[in-house]
């Protein structure tokens, strides 16, 4: 298991390394000086330039320009924004968790009702529920995510008023920020007021996390229905069923466990998929996250931003994605040992 | 009474527009402590008929008797429910790739102690039922002679080798002390030394507890060394069945005949470097089976009236579904007279 993990850190070390150099590229790559745009100093004086590009190494060869980068990048320091002056690094550590949030409880809604409902699917293979639910996902998954955002709006915020339409809390609650996710916040903070609190964020973020989940939702019942079917088909569970065990006990012990091995990998791969949708989603419900950040910066040509963004980003999503390979090897014992040649 | 007596069993393969007869009026009898082979080639059904007596087949497979007869139970009048816990109460059944039977992803221990049954604890469940279930499941490790059962109990199918996991299903299958054992070809993946092994367990299991067994096989020499009866299939046709020194020294049969010849140790007097005695053409297909008897078209002795499916003749017990059986011709005639 130590050795699973190791080779695991290591990876996320090698391809950390990898996007801060597309990242320091980009720099060159973006219209306008490369020192401006890794540092975002656009109204510096001559002495501060001087001071800048000298914390930089500029005069020195790219590849001490590039450790120069790196270095600024392991103290915290990833610029200032050119369109506010202010640091990049306390913006994001700011709008990052609203996004971890949302996403997160996306992943989470789409799962519960993705997984079991393929798992209904393909116990029920060939039989009328069976395509009610292949094609709803098929439907679900061919929805533009902006439309739906707007029809979710309409119907349940204005002509039902049932949720709020945008924003992350209603402005009458003061939370105190912490950890920036907004549900830890509220459990930590010790205004009189923090169940009404709790429950106003509970539904605030109901209307984007469900607009999210849905095209996820909709890839998982496939897995999950293809991983069912598969498994079914297996020796092991004709032997289960020789053994004299029932229909659920075969379920239950048996086929969910290897099911979810295989869809679990994938969750890993879609959810940069989510995380792409969770930024439209954002601009939709401004949900004071990172993926509207972004693509404000993006209007408005925010170069420093747009790379240390997308640098964030990226290691946010690697993260997930290593936390699912962690899971994998939790349910599956053939992944822990160490193979040989592999 | 017969402990297991099936009569003319089909099995149907339901695809679309056309169905295919995979297995075609096959009759199998049992007796009580009996171990009985049931040879024939990859693909000639023989799989498919034990799995229809465990009842473990797809939807796609449709499933025909007219006599299915458990110790005196006729199970075709019982419901689908009854006769599955009556047949996996009584029956159980090992398959061909142990490692691939096992559930990868769960320990041993928690396998073997599943299957055993919970009737056999006593008290209720907060009375060390766990502790109950680890002993039983020790002890059946035991029973298939596995002494390492603490290490055996806490790893997973892919860490043991397969004439151990072999052996865990031998365990399981003892579990819920199985009156009939259905054997499907134990020990197609292992080596000569672990075939012996199994082997012997599985007959020293038939001799101390009266266990009935069923072994499938399509390599008849290695099985009439353990077995006392045998059936022979071809193509999901029954061929003969009889004892073991009937089918292999007097067959009546030509694909028995031609089963027997083609070892190589009943071909020692053939001379260097010739080939060995084998029927010509190879096993039909399922899409095109030849009408009457499936052997027809490669049999040496077929005639015009094998286009027509033979009957069963009944030579005191040796039974064979040919029209032109082989040896004892003209005693054979004999005999049938006299007995009708």
């Amino acid at each position: 298991m130590l050795v699973f993990a190791l080779r695991r850190l290591n990876l996320f070390i090698f391809t950390m390394l990898l996007l801060t150099l597309l990242s320091f590229s980009l720099s060159f790559l973006f219209p306008g000086d490369a020192i401006i745009n890794i540092s975002g100093a656009i109204n510096a004086t001559p002495s501060e330039l001087v001071e800048i590009q000298k914390s930089y190494q500029t005069d020195r060869n790219i590849f001490w320009q590039y450790s120069a980068y790196l270095r600024h990048i392991v103290n915290g320091d990833l610029g200032l924004s050119m369109a506010s002056q202010s640091k990049i690094s306390s913006e994001v550590l700011n709008l990052l968790p609203a996004t971890i949030e949302l996403s997160l409880v996306a992943l989470l809604i789409a799962m519960f009702v993705g997984i079991p409902l393929g798992f209904i699917a393909a116990i029920k293979h060939n039989k009328p529920a069976d395509n009610i639910i292949l094609s709803v996902s098929m439907l679900g998954y061919s929805i533009p995510i902006f439309w739906l955002g707007l029809l979710a709006i309409l119907t349940f915020s204005i002509n039902l008023g049932w949720l709020p339409s945008a924003g992350q809390i209603s402005l009458l609650f003061e939370i105190k920020l912490v950890t920036g996710i907004k549900f830890i916040d509220i459990l930590l903070s010790d205004s009189p007021y923090k169940w009404q609190a709790f429950a106003d964020a509970s539904a605030h973020i109901i209307l984007p996390a469900c607009v999210i989940a849905v095209a996820p939702a909709t890839i998982f019942v496939r897995l999950a229905r293809t991983s069912m079917i598969e498994v079914l088909e297996t020796s092991y569970i004709r032997a289960a069923r020789a053994k004299g065990l029932s229909f659920q006990q075969i379920i239950f012990r048996h086929a969910i466990r290897n099911a979810l091995i295989k869809i679990i990998r994938h969750v890993g791969l879609q959810f940069a998929n989510l995380v792409t949708i969770a930024m439209v989603t954002e601009v939709i419900f401004s949900w004071p996250g990172i993926g509207r950040w972004l693509i404000e910066s993006i209007y408005q040509r925010d170069f420093t931003a747009i790379h240390s963004g997308l640098l964030v980003l990226a290691c946010f999503i690697f993260v997930v994605h290593i936390l699912t390979d962690f899971i994998y090897a939790a349910l599956n014992p053939l992944a822990r040992g160490n193979k040989y040649g592999s | 009474m017969n402990l297991l007596d099936i009569r003319n069993l089909s099995i149907e393969l339901v695809n679309g527009d056309k169905n295919i007869l995979a297995v075609d009026k096959v009759s199998l009898s049992m007796k009580e402590g009996e171990v009985r082979g049931l040879v024939g080639e990859s693909g000639s059904g023989k799989s498919l008929l034990a799995q229809a007596i465990v009842g473990v087949l797809d939807d796609k497979w449709h499933v025909h008797a007219d006599r299915f007869h458990w110790r005196g139970i006729d199970l075709l009048r019982l419901s689908i429910a009854e006769r599955k816990a009556l047949l996996s109460r009584d029956i159980a059944m090992i398959f061909q790739e142990p490692m691939a039977c096992l559930d990868p992803t769960t320990t041993i221990g928690e396998q073997l102690s599943e299957a055993i049954d919970s009737k056999s604890l006593t008290g209720f469940f907060w009375q060390k039922q766990q502790q109950q279930r680890h002993s039983a499941a020790t002890k059946l490790l035991h029973k298939v002679g596995i002494k390492n059962h603490s290490v055996c109990l806490k790893s997973y199918p892919h860490q043991l080798t397969e004439a151990l996991c072999q052996r865990v299903m031998i365990a399981i299958a003892l579990a819920r002390r199985p009156i009939l054992l259905i054997a499907d070809e134990p020990t197609a993946t292992m080596e000569s030394t672990n075939q012996n092994q199994i082997f012997r367990l599985l007959s020293s299991l038939n001799q101390l507890k009266n266990m009935s067994i069923l072994l499938i096989s399509h390599d008849l020499e290695n099985i009439t060394h353990w077995t006392k009866t045998i059936t022979v299939m071809y193509s999901g046709q029954f061929v003969e069945a009889g004892t073991t020194e009937q089918i292999f020294n007097k067959p009546l049969h030509p694909y028995t005949r031609a089963l027997v010849d083609s070892n190589p140790s009943a071909n020692f007097h053939l001379p260097a470097k010739s080939r060995l005695m084998t029927l010509p053409g190879s096993i039909p297909i399922l899409q095109h089976l030849p009408i009457g008897c499936r052997l027809g078209p490669r049999c040496p002795r077929a005639q015009q009236a094998c286009v027509k499916s033979p009957t069963v003749t009944n030579f005191h017990g040796h039974k064979v579904s040919c029209h032109f059986p082989l040896t004892p011709m003209k005693v054979s005639h004999k005999v049938t007279k006299r007995v009708s």
